[in-house]
C-alpha cells in the first residue's frame, strides 16, 4: 500500500511529464502556441531587436500610417524568412519620387512624384522647403534649381527620399543657318537662358559669321545642334554620327527640307501652312505659319498638332543614343518681338526647353534607390496589407516559458519529497 | 517669304524723319549686291508709335531737326530694344552739338540709356567688310569745308550687343543717292551698311 506522500510524488511526476508532453505535442502543430504581437509603426524599430531574439512562435503585426524606412522593411523581411509570421495593415499614402538633372544651364533638377489623386506633396531638400505640388491623376512634375543634399517628398506622415542627382555640365549649343532673324533670336534666347552658344550664320557664298569654334561637333563639347534652315555648311558630314552617339538635334522650320537631314528628321514636311490671322490677334508661336510634318518617320511621335487640319507642328524621334526634335515653326522670333509683354520671356523659355529636351546629358552614376517608393517596397517585401492573424485566446494565454517553469517546479517538488524521505 | 530682311525707316512725330528718301533703296541694293541674305525689294516706313515697329528688328532713324519722342514712341522704343531690336540713328547734319545731336542723344538717354563711344575694334567693323573704325564720309572730309571728322560712333550696348547705334557721320547724306550711281564710285561708300545689317542679323 503506497503512502499518500508516495502517491503525491507519482502525481507530481505524471503532471510534469504531462506538461512536457503537451509542450512537445504543441510544437509539432503549425501555428500552435503562436501569439500575436501588435505594434504601431512608430514603435517597430524599437521592437525589432526583441523580436529577433524571440522564437518563431510570435506573429508580428504592425499597424502603419506611413511606410517604415527601408532598413526596417528589410529587417522584417528577414524575420519573415526566418519563420516568423510578419504582416502589416493600414493605408499609408503610396508616394514615389524620381529626380533627374536637367541638361542645361542653371543646375536644374526635374522632379517627378507619384501619389494618390489630389494629394498634396511637399518637396524639400537639406536646405529647406523647395515647393509643393498637387497630384493630378498620374502624378506631378516640377523643375527646381539647385537641390542640396537629399530630396525629400512628404505627404502626411509618408515620406520618400532620394539623393539629388549630379548636375550636368552645360555643354554648348550650336545654332547654324543663314543670317536671319530666326537664327539670331534663337541664339539670343538661349544665351539669355545661360546656354553657351556657338553660332555660325552664312552671309554670302563662302562667307559666314561665327561665334565660337564650330568643329569638332561631338558630345564632349556640344549638347545640341539647332539647324535653322538648309544651310548646314561644314556640319553636314558629321551630324549623323554626332546624333547617333547621343547628341541632340533640333530641326527648325525649312531645315527639314534639307536632303542631308532626310535620314534624321522626324518626318517629311509638306508646304508651309499659314493660319488666317484676325486683326486683333496677338502674335503667338505658330501664328504666322509652320511647316507641318506630312508623314512621320518610323518611330517618330507627334508632340504638337496645330491648325484646323491638325497638322503636326512638332515631332520627335530617337536615333541611336541621340534625340531629334523637328519643329515646323520658322519665324518664332515674331513671338518674341511682337507677342506682347510676355512674348519675349515665353520665347526664351520655350527654346531653352526645346533644346534641353534633346540635349546630350551623360547618364548619372547608379544610385541606391532607397526610399524612393516606400510603400511599393513594403508590398514587394512583405506582401499587401492584411489583418493580423487570428490566433485562439487559449493558445495565446499560455506561454512556453511558464509551462516549462511549471514542469520544472513539479519535478523539483517530486525530487525534494523523495530525498526528504531518504530515497534517492 | 517670312525670312526676308526688310529695311525699315522710322517715322517719328517731331522732326524731318524722311530727309533721306533714296537711302533705303540704295542699302537694299548693297545688301543684295554683296550677300545672299534674302532682302525685300522695297523698304518700309514704320511709325515709332505703331506696334508694327516690332516686326522690323533693325530700324533706321535720321533727320536734321530736334527729336522729341511722344510717350507712346518712347514706350515702344524702350520695349523694342528690350526685346532685342537694334535702332540705328544717323545725324543728317554731321555737326557737333547741333540740335539733332543734342535732342536725339538726350532722348535716347531718357528712353534707353546714355550713349557711349563704340570702340573702333568692335565686331561691327568686321562683321562683313573690315574697317578700322567708322568709315569717313565725303561730308566730313571737306564736303562742307569743315574737316570735322568724328572718330567714333556712339552706342548703347546690352549684354555685349548693340541696342542703339548713333552716328554723327552723316551717312544719310553719303548714302542718299540712286543705286545706279554706284558705278561712278571707285570704292562703294555703302559697304559699311552691309556690316550694319549683317551685325544686326547675327549678333
Amino acid at each position: 500500500m503506497r503512502s499518500p506522500r508516495s502517491r503525491l510524488e507519482i502525481a507530481l511526476r505524471i503532471c510534469a511529464f504531462g506538461v512536457i508532453g503537451w509542450m512537445f505535442g504543441q510544437s509539432l502543430r503549425p501555428n500552435a502556441g503562436v501569439r500575436v504581437e501588435r505594434v504601431r509603426g512608430a514603435d517597430v524599430s524599437a521592437r525589432l531587436p526583441v523580436w529577433t531574439r524571440q522564437s518563431a512562435n510570435v506573429a508580428l503585426h504592425t499597424e502603419l500610417d506611413a511606410a517604415p524606412n527601408d532598413w526596417i522593411v528589410d529587417w522584417l523581411a528577414a524575420l519573415r524568412h526566418s519563420g516568423h509570421v510578419v504582416t502589416w495593415s493600414g493605408s499609408p499614402p503610396a508616394i514615389a519620387l524620381a529626380a533627374d538633372a536637367v541638361a542645361g544651364p542653371g543646375d536644374n533638377v526635374h522632379v517627378a512624384v507619384a501619389g494618390p489623386d489630389r494629394a498634396v506633396i511637399h518637396l524639400r531638400d537639406d536646405a529647406g522647403a523647395l515647393d509643393s505640388v498637387r497630384v493630378s491623376t498620374m502624378g506631378a512634375t516640377v523643375t527646381t534649381p539647385g537641390v542640396s543634399g537629399d530630396l525629400i517628398a512628404t505627404s502626411g506622415a509618408q515620406r520618400a527620399t532620394i539623393q539629388s542627382p549630379d548636375t550636368v555640365r552645360a555643354r554648348a549649343v550650336v545654332v547654324i543657318g543663314n543670317a536671319g532673324w530666326e537664327g539670331k533670336f534663337i541664339a539670343l534666347a538661349l544665351e539669355e537662358r545661360g546656354w553657351p552658344v556657338i553660332a555660325r550664320f552664312g552671309v554670302a557664298p563662302g562667307v559666314a559669321v561665327s561665334q565660337g569654334a564650330l568643329l569638332p561637333v561631338d558630345t564632349s563639347r556640344v549638347a545640341a545642334v539647332v539647324v535653322v534652315d538648309t544651310a548646314l555648311q561644314s556640319l553636314a558630314s558629321s551630324l549623323d554620327a554626332y546624333v547617333r552617339s547621343g547628341g541632340g538635334l533640333v530641326i527648325a522650320g525649312p531645315a527639314s527640307l534639307s536632303p542631308v537631314l532626310a535620314t534624321l528628321r522626324a518626318g517629311a514636311p509638306s508646304a508651309r501652312f499659314t493660319p488666317t490671322a484676325l486683326p486683333g490677334d496677338t502674335i503667338g508661336l505658330g501664328a504666322t505659319g509652320f511647316y507641318p510634318v506630312a508623314s512621320l518617320a518610323p518611330g517618330s511621335i507627334p508632340l504638337e498638332r496645330r491648325g484646323p487640319n491638325g497638322g503636326i507642328a512638332v515631332a520627335a524621334r530617337r536615333i541611336g543614343a541621340g534625340r531629334v526634335i523637328q519643329i515646323g515653326y520658322d519665324d518664332s522670333w515674331r513671338w518674341r518681338m511682337t507677342g506682347g509683354p510676355s512674348g519675349e520671356a515665353a520665347h526664351r523659355v520655350w527654346w531653352s526647353r526645346v533644346v534641353a529636351s534633346v540635349a546630350y546629358a551623360p547618364g548619372p552614376a547608379p544610385r541606391a534607390s532607397e526610399g524612393t517608393a516606400p510603400v511599393a517596397n513594403l508590398v514587394a517585401r512583405l506582401g499587401p496589407a492584411r489583418p493580423a492573424p487570428s490566433i485562439s485566446l487559449a493558445s495565446q494565454a499560455v506561454d512556453q516559458k511558464i509551462l516549462m517553469t511549471i514542469a520544472l517546479l513539479l519535478l523539483l517538488g517530486e525530487w525534494a519529497s523523495r530525498r526528504l524521505r531518504g530515497l534517492r | 517669304m517670312s525670312a526676308e530682311f526688310v529695311f525699315a525707316t522710322a517715322q517719328y512725330e517731331s522732326g524731318d524723319w524722311d530727309s533721306a528718301p533714296l537711302l533705303p533703296a540704295n542699302i537694299i541694293d548693297t545688301i543684295a549686291r554683296y550677300t545672299e541674305i534674302p532682302v525685300a525689294p522695297t523698304g518700309v516706313i514704320v511709325p515709332l508709335s505703331d506696334a508694327r515697329l516690332f516686326r522690323y528688328p533693325l530700324v533706321y532713324l535720321t533727320g536734321h531737326l530736334p527729336v522729341r519722342f511722344s510717350d507712346t514712341e518712347r514706350r515702344n522704343v524702350r520695349a523694342f530694344v528690350d526685346r532685342g531690336g537694334m535702332l540705328f540713328i544717323d545725324d543728317h547734319n554731321h555737326d557737333i552739338d547741333g540740335t539733332f545731336h543734342k535732342t536725339a542723344t538726350e532722348e535716347i538717354a531718357r528712353t534707353v540709356a546714355p550713349l557711349t563711344e563704340l570702340p573702333n575694334d568692335h565686331p561691327l567693323y568686321s562683321a562683313f567688310f573690315r574697317f578700322d573704325g567708322p568709315p569717313t564720309t565725303s561730308h566730313e572730309l571737306n564736303g562742307w569745308g569743315d574737316n570735322l571728322v568724328h572718330k567714333h560712333l556712339l552706342a548703347v550696348q546690352r549684354r555685349g550687343r548693340i541696342s542703339v547705334l548713333y552716328s554723327n557721320k552723316d551717312y544719310s547724306s553719303e548714302w542718299n543717292y540712286h543705286p545706279d550711281n554706284k558705278r561712278f564710285l571707285s570704292v562703294d561708300n555703302t559697304r559699311f551698311a552691309v556690316n550694319l545689317v549683317v551685325y544686326a542679323l547675327t549678333a
